[in-house]
């Protein structure tokens, strides 16, 4: 079940954990969606069967709601979420983010839709303006989430 | 003042009429007879009350039983079986209707004698009459007490049913023993399978392969069990639970209408036996609707009309929509039915089936 990444070192990109110590604001797979969950509530061993933990998660690639069931002593799969600040170069015509890590390493690999966070990068580049741009990877993808000043 | 002394003896020793010829007398059980508890139930009916009741109640399913036992005349054999079901048809189709409450009592074992004996023909129950049948082949129910506390009980795990409990690890088996057959009835209904209640209920009662289980017996039997509000119980709670882990289940309650009006409308005769109110009264009744009425009917429960709910209206308002026919005799024993249903069985159904058993041939196609 767990997938192997191409560009990361091989390692998992999600663990298990009991559903039972899952908290809110914390991190659950749904339907191999990497979620942060929202809300969560447990009903007790009852007419229904085992102790459950019923949560609400929000995608956070994409903002969509989702629910899930699960028995607190099964486990769920825990996505390892990841974000990194990157120095922005540019942003070419296409969308695509020229970006360079601390090491001096350039990547043009990733992609920005229409939104706030690309207003504040076009708005960077355009007044010339030393930009930190952050982005988020969990589960293989990756998706710039903030832009931030920061020149001296 | 001689005037007024007269009228008061007039009035209080009023003239009575003669009673009619043939009226019955009231008469209750001798005991210096001994102990005879056949005399004893039978003399039920001339001892008044609810005791009366009771003996018209076992008279009226003697009817219905003697009605079954006849052969299909020429021209009911004649007519083309439409009944989907596939159930060899008797002369008096039996309705057998009841609240959970009796599966998670005592009266599950007198249940399981009729359908395993094949002596009933259409059962309908709500949803915790079905589960209950299946979690007992799992692990058992306690007696309790009705004055147990409810948050101690919480506290402890066990849920309380009047004076009886069931501890919530009884559920937590049946969840552990449903689920997986659910995730295979989902397979199978991608392969085209169109599942309802009805059948769910004769798919659990192959799988739990138990001879206590009232269900098993409905499946070797080949009786359809009836449950429109299947969900509203610990089944509903595992169908919930079902559709975040693998979703895609999906019943039909409109076939199992279908199924459930046909048994009575393809009926010769039928007889109804109704165990408590609420969905499973009005459901059977419904279905004999169809056929402008039952031809017998018992109903035992301990509801009251005057709040004009269904559960307690007497058989005469069933009358009044064509559920039960005009020219019929129904029975309401107000009791409640623990009491009274084993010893019904006992002088009726249990009766023939052990009195018919060493001897006859000719009603063995039915007790098969």
């Amino acid at each position: 079940m767990d997938e192997y990444t191409k560009a990361e070192s091989g390692a998992s990109q999600s663990f298990p954990q009991q559903c039972s110590a899952l908290r809110k604001n914390g991190h659950v797979l749904i339907k191999e969606h990497p979620c942060k969950i929202v809300e969560m509530s447990t009903s007790k061993t009852g007419k229904h069967g085992h102790a459950k933990v019923h949560m609400v998660a929000i995608d956070i690639f994409d903002g969509k709601k989702y629910e899930d069931i699960c028995p607190s002593t099964h486990n769920m799969s825990v996505p390892h979420v990841n974000r990194k600040e990157y120095q922005l170069v540019d942003l070419d015509e296409d969308g695509y983010l020229s970006l360079m890590d601390d090491n001096g390493e350039v990547r043009n690999d990733i992609k920005i839709d229409d939104g706030d966070v690309k207003d504040s990068i076009e708005k960077a580049i355009k007044e010339e303006e030393d930009a930190r741009v952050t982005i988020l990877s969990s589960m293989g993808k990756e998706k710039a989430i903030a832009c931030k000043n920061s020149t001296k | 003042m001689a005037d007024k002394l007269e009228d008061v003896m007039n009035n209080v020793f009023r003239k009575s009429e003669e009673m009619p010829e043939g009226s019955k007398l009231v008469e209750g059980y001798d005991f210096n007879e001994g102990i005879d508890y056949h005399k004893l139930l039978r003399t039920y009916a001339t001892t008044g009350f609810q005791a009366t009741n009771f003996g018209r109640a076992i008279e009226e399913i003697e009817k219905m039983i003697k009605k079954r036992n006849e052969p299909l005349s020429e021209d009911n054999k004649q007519k083309v079986d439409f009944n989907p079901i596939e159930r060899k048809r008797t002369n008096c189709t039996i309705f057998l209707g009841y609240t959970s409450n009796m599966i998670s009592s005592g009266i599950r074992k007198t249940l399981q004698f009729l359908t395993q004996h094949n002596l009933v023909d259409c059962l309908v129950t709500t949803a915790g009459g079905i589960e209950e049948d299946f979690i007992k082949c799992l692990a058992p129910t306690y007696l309790g007490d009705f004055h147990l506390k409810g948050k101690e009980l919480r506290e402890k795990g066990i849920n309380r049913i009047g004076n009886l409990l069931v501890p919530n690890s009884n559920y937590c088996l049946f969840e552990d023993w449903i689920i997986p057959i659910f995730d295979q009835m989902l397979e199978e209904q991608k392969k085209g399978m169109k599942w309802t209640p009805s059948k769910v209920i004769h798919r659990l009662g192959k799988e739990i392969n138990h001879p206590d289980s009232v269900y098993y017996w409905c499946y070797k039997n080949n009786i359809p069990v009836f449950s429109p509000g299947l969900t509203d119980g610990s089944i509903g709670d595992m169908l919930y639970l079902h559709t975040y882990k693998n979703p895609g289940l999906v019943l039909d309650i409109i076939e199992d209408i279908r199924l459930m009006n046909n048994q009575a409308v393809f009926a010769a005769n039928t007889g109804m036996i109704i165990l408590g109110g609420g969905l499973v009264k009005h459901h059977i009744c419904n279905a004999n609707l169809m056929r402008d009425g039952a031809d017998f009917s018992v109903f035992i429960n301990t509801a009251q009309e005057f709040d004009g709910s269904d559960s307690g209206a007497r058989p005469d308002e069933a009358v009044s929509w064509g559920k039960i026919r005009a020219d019929a005799q129904p029975v309401k024993v107000y009791a409640e039915a623990t009491l009274v249903f084993p010893l019904i069985v006992a002088e009726t159904f249990a009766r023939h089936f052990h009195s018919i058993k060493p001897e006859s041939s000719e009603n063995e196609e039915i007790i098969k």
